[in-house]
């Protein structure tokens, strides 16, 4: 019975549309994080009876015909890069994006990754570095002797050295865009990888050319919206519920027609 | 009296067929801008029974044939996402998509850019425009679709709108004559040449549910699964019936 493979790719698709949901709400304190969303659609169709076919000699035509769907397929699970909410930290070295583009991370493999967490620290050689310890690109490093540290919202970074009593830059804040985010590689740890389908890399300089603004002392905030996670959740539940509920249907059918052969 | 059992065949063919139309739609219960199946019967009169009839009169035998599915058009309920690539048709209209296949339509709005800067969708076939597909410069942002289909964005540098097409919404006079093709499309006869749609609207930063009945296809499948147990219940009192006419009618005496 063709039911029961239907509703078979429909209890996959649900428990796939469930995992989805479920690393959304796992990481809704991530700071960037990006969340997903998973997107079906439907599978082939038998065309039993093709419309329009003929069905007598005087013209007349099928108004309708039988078409039979094998079920559901999840066709991808894109990341919707919304602008998650800002909040202040007070750390100096916090950087939010308020707008497009993504920060340029060195990897310590040697390639470039990107990502919308800017909770950045010092290294011991004063570098600038995200939390996991690899660099930011182009490299910034702060002197050992700087009394304070301003970053505006073009991303250039100043400091104020002892005995002066202006500010000095001692470097620029580079951000990075693609055509298509959602092409985008995650490899985990909040980073990004360019991928074929992003489209190549376009560099820029904050609050230029389509770029967002930095916003030193906030970070951004996951844009997972608790209420809408939790009412997918539970549509999720429920239609694979049903689906469970038409192979029990698909197996009573089965069974009377095995009981009649007695 | 074989009639009887071959007609509870032929409903039970049929209620089968009924229970897959039923499984592909709860299959795509969360299937963005699905439409629901349902099945349509109709009685086949069999014209030898009445040629060979026991009785001459009361001989009608309605014999039960699948004739048809037709889509339910009606409008799936709008999703709020907040995204600015997600688009919803109020109204009878479709998107006209471009793939390897040749042209087919859409209610399934939720787009993307891919990275030749086209709007795509889901399944990465390009979305048509009045004038071809849709394109995006590197540096354009603010994607903007207004109820009519008209794209704008903000260009790079400056804080101008600029267009950057129309989406092409068609609608069919017979809509019934789409068939589904899968990945959420349909596909137009040969003969059929889809028509401008102007009265549909386009909601930006939404996307249509499926239109799928959750408890209507419950219902549905109780019944179907209900009537199936009685019709093989039936056949099986009809076989019992010959069984015993066989062991009385034929029984030799000693």
């Amino acid at each position: 019975m063709r039911a029961l493979n239907t509703a078979a790719t429909g209890m996959m698709a649900q428990e796939l549309n469930v995992q989805v949901i479920s690393n959304n709400i796992a990481n809704m304190r991530t700071t960037g994080y990006k969340r997903q969303r998973a997107e079906f659609q439907d599978l082939l169709y038998e065309h039993v009876n093709r419309v329009g076919t003929q069905t007598s000699s005087q013209g007349t035509i099928l108004p309708a015909g039988i078409e039979l769907g094998s079920g559901v397929k999840t066709v991808g699970t894109p990341r919707l890069f919304t602008q998650g909410d800002l909040t202040q930290t007070g750390n100096n070295y916090d950087l939010a994006i308020r707008g497009q583009g993504f920060f340029k991370i060195l990897l310590p493999d040697g390639r470039t990754a990107y990502t919308r967490d800017g909770s950045f620290q010092l290294d011991a050689q004063g570098r600038l570095v995200t939390a996991q310890g690899n660099v930011v690109q182009p490299g910034i490093t702060i002197p050992s002797t700087a009394t304070s540290v301003s970053i505006n919202s073009q991303g250039q970074v100043s400091v104020t050295l002892p005995g002066s009593t202006t500010q000095s830059q001692v470097g620029q804040i580079a951000l990075t865009n693609f055509l298509n985010k959602a092409g985008l590689e995650s490899i985990g740890d909040n980073m990004y990888l360019e991928t074929p389908a992003s489209g190549t890399a376009q560099d820029g300089t904050p609050a230029a050319d389509g770029f967002g603004d930095l916003q030193q002392g906030y970070l951004e905030q996951a844009n997972v919206q608790a209420v809408s996670e939790i009412s997918s959740l539970i549509s999720a539940q429920r239609a694979y519920e049903m689906n469970a509920k038409v192979i029990t249907a698909a197996d009573q059918m089965l069974s009377a027609t095995a009981n009649l052969s007695r | 009296m074989q009639n009887s059992v071959l007609i509870g065949l032929s409903r039970q063919v049929a209620l089968g067929r009924q229970l897959d139309v039923i499984a592909n739609n709860i299959a795509n219960l969360n299937t963005g801008a699905f439409k629901s199946d349902s099945a349509l019967f109709e009685a086949y009169l069999s014209p030898t029974a009445q040629a060979n009839g026991p009785s001459g009169q009361n001989n009608r035998l309605d014999f039960v044939r699948d004739r048809a599915t037709w889509v339910d058009w009606h409008q799936g309920p709008l999703q709020q996402t907040g995204n600015p690539l997600d688009v919803a048709i109020e109204g009878k209209g479709f998107f006209a998509v471009q793939t390897a296949n040749g042209e087919r339509y859409t209610r399934n709005g939720s787009l993307q850019i891919n990275a030749q800067g086209q709007l795509v969708t889901s399944a990465g076939d390009p979305v048509l425009g009045e004038n071809g597909p849709i394109v995006f410069q590197k540096t354009d942002r603010g994607v903007t679709i207004s109820k009519d289909g008209t794209i704008s964005v903000r260009t790079a540098g400056s804080n101008q709108e600029a267009a950057r097409g129309h989406l092409r919404i068609v609608s069919f006079q017979n809509v019934n004559q789409l068939q589904k093709d899968g990945n959420s499309y349909y596909a137009a006869p040969k003969n059929v040449t889809p028509d401008p749609d102007k009265t549909s609207t386009i909601a930006q930063g939404a996307l249509e549910k499926s239109n799928v009945s959750a408890v209507l296809e419950m219902t549905h499948m109780i019944q179907v699964t209900r009537s199936y147990t009685e019709t093989a219940a039936m056949i099986a009192k009809q076989s019992d019936l010959q069984s015993t006419a066989i062991d009385k009618l034929a029984a030799v005496p000693a």
